[in-house]
């Protein structure tokens, strides 16, 4: 294995020019590309141009930002929305749907969704409306996992009734990589 | 891909690893974890003792003043002891005042310590309705990953039998006093409570918890014993305990206390040699 | 003094000890400054451009993000920083995110004894640490939210508050935070002619004192406390904060003392950062 290349914030990674691209975890200043985290020093080819990344160890900070895909979990439930708590961050989002919310989702629900543009402080807007996207985990009322049966219902793996969600398509094998792809902007 | 796993279903994920009779950290049920004891580490303290069980961490420095004692107890001192939480501990405190949790462990302890008897307050006397000592004993987490009472009892302890008081001459007459610094005595401790805490996960008994177990479990027990006696039960609510379990908990209590006296004299002979 | 309920507290009127010694530090000040002038020596026996050795280490509290301790001689901070959360009480959208320092003695940590409230000094230490540590910190990375800054002096032995950014500039790096450089630290005590890098509490309180240059004569001698955190590579200072009465040639040349001194201070910054990434990485690899 090569010896990873540790770099700490403040480091002068190397110059900024045509063939030189700042990436993740860095950032340019007067011509040169320096790292902004404590990490390992990654270069990725991307069509001729080399983008230089910093990876940090250990759980990244993230902040959730337009576009990202997250897990959430669904908390309380209204007419009008949902409010959901995103995974890992403390961060309070808000559900805005027109359709009946209650065929859609529950409270304990854990979902895949959207980010959509931010318009106000302090709340993240949320989208399933993709294929993709909706409940992925979900318990019914009697407290037993369900497994999907369409993309409206789910059914429970104890008694064997029928609930009806908005299911996320997802090949449940997939779905680790999902959610560890959650931050990504695909 | 356990990750995941663990923050979408911790019961189950911790349920699991029990079936398995072993903790996520590699534990047994029934293992305690490391315990380091320091002593002397703040100069600025008359006595202090830094104590880590696992990865939580309590330091306790105790600063000696003068009073004038109560009415009501012209001969006594005071022994004034507060363990605060701060939210450089944990993510679960805010800063403000005092949380809940850090109001009832420092009742706790502060009671603990008058009724068990390990400290006298009329050693705390210099001169009747005149002049006391009086200690403040401030036990700061540093980390908490559970079991705080058994870490700030044991700090609290330690650093009390680190104290070391200058002599005092006072002369009521003109009110004057004069503190000589170079004669300084240790204070008697007369016994040393120390506590094991368990917590109760649908029917298992899991000894000395981290902060993630308690966070999972149905319930605390915390059990204070001083040499081999019986000193306080501590079970605030949570689900029920059965007899036969609650005297198993007090007898590895009782054993584990020796280990813990001898922890708390090495680190204090260590200090002096 | 406001009765605190949720604490137990003490009889009303407790005094320290050390007031009455035999042995009262508070008397002989005068002289001991005296004694600086005419031996040329620092009552620590250092020179006058020394630091002390420091002892620096990340990742003491499991609980938090990223965390440090810093210990040099006597002096003991601990800093832990968290994830980025919501800030509270906020209705307007901010393009860049917030700092939230809170700077803390313990009650122990000082000769006479702290209150749990922070004071005045404490509160003005935590705006100093916010300011110095802000220009190093990427901010616009998390719109509207705050990283939280806590820390706590366990034992002031002098330059507290130099080891505070110090610290909370490796916890920063440590918990992921993007930053633009790493920040170092360092305390200057000026005493008349004299400079004293890194004083010990001692040394600060000789520093705070105001000397009258003659007999009679009604004028000071520059006394007082410099204290500057840079960014080292871009060789930028972050925060200059001074008290006392200086004149401005002391000033110019105490930043080139303590510019000088911060840059004694990197490698061990930057030591202390690599070893955690070698050190994950190992556990990562195994795992």
């Amino acid at each position: 294995m090569k010896k990873p290349l540790i770099s700490v914030p403040g480091q002068r990674l190397c110059l900024s020019d045509k063939t030189h691209e700042s990436g993740h975890g860095t950032y340019e200043r007067q011509g040169y590309i320096y790292s902004s985290l404590a990490g390992i020093v990654d270069v990725i080819d991307k069509n001729g141009v080399k983008v230089v990344e910093v990876q940090s160890i250990g759980e990244q900070t993230l902040v959730p930002v337009q576009g990202d895909i997250v897990t959430a979990q669904v908390t309380i439930l209204t007419q009008e929305f949902c409010k959901c708590i995103i995974r890992r961050e403390d961060v309070r989002a808000t559900d805005k749907d027109r359709v009946q919310i209650y065929k859609n989702f529950r409270p304990g629900d854990v979902i895949l969704a959207r980010v959509l543009p931010i318009t106000e402080a302090h709340t993240y807007n949320l989208s399933t409306a993709e294929n993709e996207l909706g409940v992925v985990i979900a318990h019914s009322e009697h407290g037993y996992p369900m497994v999907p049966i369409s993309w409206t219902q789910m059914q429970c793996t104890k008694t064997y009734v029928k609930e009806s969600r908005k299911v996320a398509k997802v090949v449940p094998e997939n779905m680790n990589q999902k959610t560890e792809a959650q931050e990504d902007t695909t | 891909m356990a990750k995941q796993f663990k923050s979408l279903h911790p019961i189950k994920f911790y349920r699991d690893y029990l079936n398995q009779n072993v903790r996520p950290d590699g534990r047994l049920l029934s293992k305690f974890r490391p315990v380091i004891v320091n002593t002397g580490s703040i100069a600025t303290a008359d006595g202090s003792a830094l104590v880590r069980i696992g990865k939580t961490t309590v330091i306790c420095g105790i600063k000696a003043e003068l009073a004038q004692p109560k009415a009501e107890k012209p001969k006594e001192g005071f022994l004034i002891c507060n363990v605060d939480l701060p939210p450089l501990c944990s993510s679960k405190f805010r800063p403000g005042p005092p949380s809940d949790l850090a109001q009832v462990t420092t009742r706790f302890v502060a009671d603990l310590i008058l009724n068990s008897g390990c400290i006298h307050l009329r050693d705390l006397c210099i001169l009747k309705e005149k002049l006391v000592w009086c200690l403040y004993a401030d036990l700061i987490c540093l980390d908490y990953d559970g079991c705080l009472i058994d870490a700030c009892l044991l700090a609290l302890l330690t650093a009390l039998k680190t104290v070391k008081l200058p002599s005092v001459d006072y002369d009521v007459a003109i009110d004057k006093k004069v503190v000589n610094e170079d004669e300084k005595k240790s204070i008697l401790i007369y016994n040393t409570p120390v506590s094991t805490t368990y917590a109760i996960f649908e029917d298992k008994i899991i000894t000395d918890p981290t902060a993630e177990e308690e966070d999972l479990s149905s319930g605390l027990i915390t059990i204070v014993v001083k040499e081999k006696e019986l000193c306080s039960v501590h079970k605030p609510g949570g689900s029920p305990i059965s007899e036969e379990k609650l005297y198993d908990c007090i007898q590895e209590t009782i054993k584990r206390a020796d280990l813990l006296n001898t922890l708390i004299n090495t680190a204090i002979s260590e200090q002096t040699h | 003094m406001p009765n605190d309920n949720r604490r137990i507290n003490g009889p009303e009127n407790t005094l320290s000890y050390r007031l009455f010694s035999n042995s009262n530090p508070h008397s002989n000040v005068q002289k001991k400054i005296k004694d600086i002038f005419k031996n040329n020596t620092r009552p620590s026996e250092r020179n006058f451009s020394e630091q002390r050795k420091i002892f620096l280490k990340c990742g003491v509290v499991s609980q938090a993000k990223g965390s440090a301790y810093f210990e040099v001689d006597n002096t003991k901070v601990i800093v832990s920083v968290y994830d980025p959360r919501e800030i509270p009480k906020k209705t307007d959208y901010s393009l860049k995110g917030e700092l939230y320092c809170v700077f803390k003695f313990a009650p122990f940590s000082c000769p006479t004894r702290r209150g749990y409230q922070q004071d005045a000094e404490e509160k003005q230490n935590s705006a100093i640490l916010k300011r110095a540590l802000e220009s190093a910190v990427c901010r616009h990375k998390f719109p509207n939210f705050q990283v939280d800054v806590y820390v706590l002096v366990l034992e002031n032995d002098g330059s507290a508050l130099s080891a505070a950014i110090t610290a909370a500039g490796v916890a920063l790096a440590q918990a992921g935070i993007p930053m633009y450089d790493t920040i170092t630290a360092a305390t200057l005590g000026v005493q008349g002619s004299h400079k004293i890098v890194d004083p010990n509490l001692e040394e600060e309180t000789l520093c705070n004192v105001a000397v009258y240059k003659n007999e009679g004569e009604k004028k000071y001698e520059s006394h007082g406390i410099i204290i500057l955190s840079m960014l080292s590579t871009h060789e930028q200072v972050s925060e200059l904060y001074q008290t006392g009465n200086l004149s401005l040639d002391t000033i110019n040349a105490a930043i080139n003392i303590l510019s000088k001194a911060t840059k004694e201070i990197v490698p061990l910054v930057e030591k202390c950062l690599v070893n955690h990434v070698t050190k994950n990485l190992k556990t990562d690899v195994e795992d």
